[in-house]
């Protein structure tokens, strides 16, 4: 997708950061990335809700880089 | 390793074997096993085994580089293949880059599938691929090397080195090798490879991203009705990746099992009918949460149970094994496809 | 000794760095991108709701693959393509 001109932000656990890196490094990108806690499968909503807050900062650093 | 292409041949000080078994650890190049050396000479003669063979490679996800010849020769011959293995290494290689067999999905996935193969036609015989008892055991150089080489192509050519790319909670035993052939002198059907449009004197490997096998035992039935029913039993797993009609799976008859259903008249599409009629998943035995999900991915339960398989196609039916009242459950990883790819036979001289 | 490297293999053609231009982060389009696994919805959902504090969000949209365990076709990526600037996109487990 980036390469056809869209900007990509990819949330991930930090089990598939270093998969998200590695692709990443395959097709010659730099990552926008955006790292939570692992798991978010199986989680209830309060639980989610840390993910979320995580999710939306880096998001919001992205944002400003 | 390194993630960027780099020299074809390396220049590495003379060692012995505990050095060397050191070394290929430090580089991330082995399944754990110690490793034959690459040596030019080994791969020379490694690569005269295909010789005549110039259709190029698709780039290997997820390190996305296309392989030369050479370089999976060195992973043939680092897995203890002798060169008449390498055209059936190559073909099972050329199987799991087919799309459908989504070889990415399939080495990314936190579940424990690895590359199933199955070998049918001479080539078994040529070989000295087990077909009959213990097949998916220990014990038999072709089945170890071959499987283990796509493996370790897949790990070093490919990338996918474990805890990295390839993030499976588990793993499992079949990714050091998973490699058998059809025992297709005991079987009372048409050989896997003819039912595929296959010519009976071709060898062809089959590929599908699987677990090992799951036993099914059944020592009393005398029908092959009531051995199905015993199948489909088995198969009617809540916790299979296939749940809700995801994918493919293989049913792996003994020749025992396959003699007394062949008895009873049964042919293969019948076989594949009722185990996909009868095999299914009471709603009963699936959560609440996991009945959302595989409404949402569009496969609701048909009067109360889920089906195990997309069509009775999906059921692929083989023969393999020795004596015993055993047959096995190969359930796939869901989103992935059984591949059947002829085996080139090297040119002549 | 000479050995062959069993990890060689050839790259591919470079086809040119990253084309994608500067974004308004908080006025273009943005898709939000599921891999449909449990809980990727929710979680790209609640970052919706906060986004909403700070850009606009009538022009986010939602969607999901198939199959958590397939590549999105590639009708699905040409409209994302089309359609939006933004990806925010949900992967693992």
């Amino acid at each position: 997708m980036r390469k056809r001109g869209l900007v990509g932000v990819v949330i991930a656990t930090e089990t598939f950061r270093p998969l998200v890196l590695a692709q990443a490094k395959a097709r010659k990108l730099e990552p926008h990335l955006v790292v939570v806690k692992h798991p978010v499968g199986g989680l209830n909503a309060a639980e989610l809700e840390d993910r979320i807050n995580t999710a939306f900062a880096g998001l919001r650093l992205e944002m400003k880089s | 390793m390194s993630d960027t292409a780099e020299a074809e041949v390396l220049d590495i000080p003379e060692m012995d074997p505990d050095a060397w078994a050191d070394f290929v650890e430090a580089q991330g190049w082995t399944d754990g096993l110690p490793l034959v050396p690459p040596t030019e000479d080994a791969v020379a003669r490694m690569m005269d085994g295909a010789r005549g063979d110039n259709e190029p490679f698709a780039a290997i996800t997820p390190r996305l580089l296309t392989p030369t010849l050479r370089s999976l020769a060195a992973n043939a011959v680092m897995a203890g293949c002798r060169p008449a293995y390498f055209p059936a290494v190559l073909a099972a290689l050329r199987a799991v880059l087919v799309a459908d067999y989504n070889l990415h999905g399939t080495l990314a996935t936190t579940h424990s599938c690895a590359p199933m193969i199955m070998i049918n036609g001479p080539l078994r015989h040529a070989l000295n691929i087990n077909c009959g008892t213990n097949c998916f055991g220990q014990g038999w150089r072709a089945n170890a090397a071959i499987g283990r080489a796509l493996q370790l192509i897949l790990n070093n050519v490919g990338g996918a080195r474990p805890g990295i790319m390839d993030r499976s909670t588990f793993g499992s035993p079949a990714k050091y090798t998973f490699c058998f052939g059809e025992n297709e002198e005991e079987s009372p059907f048409d050989p896997y490879h003819v039912r595929q449009g296959f010519r009976a004197d071709e060898s062809v490997v089959t590929v599908i991203s699987s677990e090992p096998n799951h036993n099914l035992n059944d020592h009393g039935s005398t029908t092959g009705r009531d051995l199905l029913t015993t199948f489909a039993g088995g198969i009617a797993a809540p916790t299979a990746n296939t749940i809700s009609a995801k994918g493919p799976f293989f049913i792996i008859l003994g020749p025992e099992h396959a003699a007394t259903i062949a008895r009873d008249k049964w042919t293969v599409p019948q076989i594949q009918q009722f185990l996909f009629d009868t095999a299914r998943v009471p709603i009963t035995e699936v959560s609440p949460e996991n009945q959302e999900r595989y409404e949402t991915g569009g496969n609701p339960p048909e009067n109360g149970f889920y089906k195990v398989a997309p069509t009775p196609d999906d059921i692929h039916v083989a023969v393999a094994g020795g004596p015993g009242k055993h047959s096995a459950w190969i359930p796939s990883f869901g989103g992935t496809a059984a591949i059947s790819i002829r085996v080139k036979p090297p040119a002549a001289g | 000794m000479r050995i062959v490297n069993p990890t060689f293999g050839i790259a591919p053609q470079d086809e040119g760095s990253a084309t994608a231009g500067p974004v308004d982060w908080l006025n273009d389009p943005m898709v939000l991108f599921s891999n449909n696994k449990p809980n990727a919805r929710e979680l790209l959902e609640g970052v919706r709701s906060r986004l909403a504090s700070i850009r606009r969000i009538d022009n986010i949209d939602h969607i999901a693959k198939g199959s958590a365990s397939q590549p999105a076709p590639p009708e699905m990526i040409n409209d994302v393509v089309r359609k939006y600037r933004i990806a925010l996109l949900a992967l693992g487990d």
